[in-house]
């Protein structure tokens, strides 16, 4: 009893934190909404208005191509990935991850820079201008977002499949062919199936590609809810519209989450170093494969940094520098660079610290039994259910008027990206803690330590890396969060990612690359760290 | 050397993970029928050894040879050699019908002649009434039972079976180690079987293989091995004690020795622990130079103390070559120390 009190303890401020700021604001949300635009009637007709209509179908389009272009495109690099040994691979893996840690902006920007007029691409291949806007655009900047997403959760499902039981298929007759089909083969599409699901989820509810690359012929319908509340200043039908985007895309966000489950399943002997690579026509494709899908996300990447030295319409090495730290941009921003940058940083740093405080006591107590996770780890993950904008909306409209006037900007800012980070963080912490045995504990305790020096001694140690990865991983979302932030903060608080935004929309390219840049290096250099000591991010 | 064509004929294997030697020039034959059992410590090669038989990992040097024909590059699934691993590797999605049903589909045979098959394995292996279950219902036991079914079930030529009981309780490794080796019998399949556990493999096999840091070191019938281990390394793994005596060093069964209090000037040797074991007694000792030496015998009479120094005699013992195994030693009638 009284340890069951200590676990209820260790997850209430998590439980509490999720209530407060998410379930509570987001309820009432609906609840408002519903009743202001008349009911469940009304929110019948809300959908059955032509510009919602669009934005759903858009969602459904672009969420759908781009899940089945990422699945087409990172499969085949997620099972040379996860099945074959090679050099560089854990060093591939890690920086797989660098897209989805970026905010969305900087593919855009990536893709204008590549595929715009006068682009690196298009000025000697003109016919390539095809991706540089509109739909085969936004999808272009999806792919480069979740294509490494898919490779991942493919190779972490190569890696759950059993050796022993792909060589009985084998040793009892069965074609490589057949142990594909029979043995190894169904986790690695449970990967594949579990990055799809994500794909879908973030292109349909991508925001900055829609608003950027193509304009409202092309939003989503997280791109119309901002338009409804913030441009048209209809709060109750953006309201009803989330309402309606979470009751669409909840099966979806249920079926990656079980998926994801299933990935964590054990199932036999793992083989996770993976087996030698022999070269075969088929290994030398996957590899080709797997060479293309790293050279689009570096091309892209790269051409954004290339442009921080060699800006587009001239200027000489360091002008765009020179540009994004001068009066002009300030003036425009309504904020200088170095406060951005300290807002950005302030704001990651202070996410990052109450998503380990709240993240680690509760995964500690839930995540490490396997058979208790269910109920209360879903609570813990509802946050993955609600889109940037869906949770902005709902802070704005609940919690600024309790909080009073400009003074809550930074608060609701820091709330945001805590609340997005927990379920990532949560993940980069339950892999470690399923796998954590009592024994040490129990040794610990029976030596005479209490219990939270048994904890110390022998369980921290053996989770700390997950410890600094979901630390660090919760920052680097943080430090890339757009949506979100963009939809809550003003002048006085703008984030490297909101200046980097209102760069492109005014066309201000050489200093929204140099913004990019710096982004994209802040990134990088955080996922150097993660990487050292062979430390792995959990999607 | 066997009288009959053997099924198996492995000459001269090698193998190596990187630049390690795991394998070096083993070489043996398996006759038809015939259960051989490989028998050896962890990290010996047994298992590269058996994955390389069935195709898994290839030999750096050295043939296979299956009823005459080179296997040595034919690849696992064409190689007609079941391989049965110890955690069974059953298809969790499938029942126990399915998994035994699994390579008999693949050869293509009539549903009847499937459901013919299924249900020998299902009767030899005692799993009647098991056929609708997922194997995450079954026992471990049950599930290795479904394990050699589904090996069986596909008619290998040759039977390979990696520690197959190494996670099954004590109480029932000894029905299905009888059940396996019947099993194994009525199909008239070749098999070798792998283990570490000596009574287990000296009970299983027809002929017993060492295996010692790659290298196979004797093959025998077990009593015939058990009787003349042929060096000190087969011996001691065999749980004799090598004792050095006026005339070399020497294999002693413990329960050959008899210890008494030792002499006014006799050499003597330190009890470092001793109990009972359940109606038998154990006694570890070490001699002067530090070699251990173990004693068995009937639970009566007074147990010594630690630091108690006795001298122990024994009336049998096989008098050990001092280099590498050579021929049979004659046995000792008697021994002091």
């Amino acid at each position: 009893m009284k340890r069951s009190l200590t676990e209820l303890a260790m997850v209430a401020p998590i439980a509490a934190f999720v209530v407060l700021f998410a379930l509570i604001p987001v309820g009432l949300l609906f609840a408002s909404s519903i009743s202001a635009v008349g009911g469940l009637g009304g929110l019948g007709s809300l959908l059955a208005l032509p510009l919602n209509q669009r934005a759903v179908t858009n969602s459904l389009l672009q969420g759908g191509v781009s899940a089945a272009l990422a699945v087409a495109f990172g499969y085949p690099a997620g099972v040379f990935l996860g099945r074959y040994r090679w050099p560089g691979r854990d060093l591939v893996r890690s920086l797989l991850l660098v897209p989805f840690l970026l905010p969305s902006l900087i593919v855009v920007l990536g893709i204008e820079d590549l595929f715009g007029a006068g682009g690196l691409l298009t000025t000697p291949a003109p016919w390539l201008q095809f991706l540089g806007h509109g739909i085969p655009g936004i999808v272009a900047a999806n792919l480069i977002f979740n294509v490494p997403l898919v490779v991942i959760l493919t190779a972490a499902g190569c890696e759950t499949a059993s050796s022993d039981l792909e060589e009985t298929v084998v040793t009892l007759g069965g074609s490589p062919a057949r142990a594909y089909r029979d043995a190894w083969g169904r986790p690695t599409w449970i990967g594949a199936a579990a990055g799809g699901l994500l794909t879908f989820l973030f292109s349909a509810l991508s925001f900055a590609p829609p608003l950027l690359l193509c304009g409202e012929r092309c939003y989503t319908v997280e791109a119309r809810i901002w338009s409804l509340d913030q441009i048209l200043l209809a709060p109750s039908e953006a309201g009803g519209l989330a309402l309606v985007m979470v009751v669409l895309f909840l099966a979806p966000t249920l079926g990656y989450l079980y998926l994801v489950r299933r990935l964590a399943a054990p199932s036999g002997r793992k083989a996770p170093p993976g087996r030698p690579l022999v070269w075969t026509g088929t290994t030398a494709a996957l590899a080709f494969e797997t060479v293309a899908v790293l050279a689009g996300v570096t091309i892209l990447l790269g051409a954004v940094l290339f442009r921080t030295l060699v800006p587009d319409g001239g200027g000489g090495a360091g002008s765009a520098w020179t540009t994004l730290f001068g009066p002009a941009t300030s003036n425009r921003l309504g904020i200088g660079i170095p406060s951005a940058i300290a807002n950005t940083l302030l704001f990651a740093v202070a996410a990052a610290g109450i998503t380990v405080v709240l993240a680690v006591p509760a995964a500690y107590a839930v995540l490490r039994k396997p058979g208790r996770s269910s109920g209360l780890g879903l609570l813990l993950f509802v946050p993955l259910l609600l889109s940037p904008v869906v949770l902005a909306l709902s802070l704005a409209t609940f919690w600024r008027p309790l909080l009073g006037g400009e003074g809550s900007v930074w608060a609701l800012v820091i709330v945001s990206q805590t609340v997005l980070a927990l379920p990532f963080a949560l993940q980069s912490l339950g892999i470690p803690l399923a796998g954590l045995s009592a024994a040490g504990r129990e040794a610990a305790e029976s030596l005479g330590a209490g219990r939270f020096s048994a904890f110390l001694d022998a369980d921290l140690p053996r989770v700390r890396d997950g410890l600094v990865t979901a630390s660090l991983f919760a920052f680097a979302l943080g430090l890339g969060e757009f949506t979100a932030t963009y939809f809550l903060v003003t002048p006085r608080f703008t984030t490297l990612p909101v200046a980097l935004y209102g760069l492109i929309g005014a066309r201000q390219l050489p200093a929204a690359d140099a913004a990019a840049g710096l982004l994209l290096l802040l990134s990088l250099l955080v996922f150097l760290v993660i990487s050292l000591g062979g430390r792995r991010v959990e999607l | 050397m066997l009288n009959s064509e053997p099924m198996l004929r492995v000459e001269g294997l090698s193998a190596a993970w990187g630049r390690t030697p795991v394998l070096e020039g083993v070489t043996f034959e398996v006759g038809p029928g015939e259960l051989f059992v490989l028998l050896g410590p962890n990290g010996s090669g047994k298992s590269t050894l058996l994955r390389c038989l069935a195709g898994l990992e290839a030999p750096t040097l050295g043939r296979i040879f299956l009823e005459g024909r080179d296997v040595t590059g034919v690849p696992a699934h064409r190689r007609g050699i079941g391989l049965m691993f110890q955690d069974a590797a059953l298809f969790p999605h499938r029942t126990v019908y399915e998994n035994i049903a699994y390579a008999p589909l693949l050869q293509r045979r009539s549903r009847s002649s499937v459901d013919e098959e299924v249900g020998r394995q299902v009767a030899l292996l005692g799993l009647s009434g098991f056929e609708d279950r997922a194997p995450d219902q079954l026992s471990g036991g049950e599930r290795q039972r479904v394990a050699l079914a589904r090996t069986l079930a596909a008619r290998p030529r040759m039977v390979l079976l990696d520690e197959p009981f190494a996670s099954i309780d004590p109480e029932l490794k000894a029905e299905l180690r009888a059940d396996f080796r019947r099993a194994l019998r009525a199909a008239g399949a070749s098999a070798i079987h792998v283990t570490h556990d000596r009574p287990e493999g000296l009970f299983l096999g027809d002929r017993v293989g060492l295996l010692f840091d790659g290298h196979l070191d004797r093959v025998a019938p077990p009593i015939q091995l058990f009787a003349d281990p042929g060096s000190e390394r087969a011996a001691r793994f065999l749980g004799y004690n090598i004792l050095v005596g006026a005339q070399g060093p020497e294999a002693v069964d413990p329960r050959e020795v008899r210890l008494s209090p030792v002499g006014p000037d006799g050499p003597a040797l330190t009890v470092v622990a001793a109990g009972t074991t359940g109606g038998e007694r154990l006694v570890i000792l070490r001699t002067s130079d530090g070699a251990r030496v173990e004693v068995r015998g009937p639970d009566d009479g007074e147990t010594p103390a630690p630091g108690d120094l006795l001298r122990a005699t024994w009336s049998r013992s096989i008098r050990m070559p001092p280099g590498p195994p050579g021929p049979p030693k004659d046995a000792k009638n008697r021994g002091v120390l």
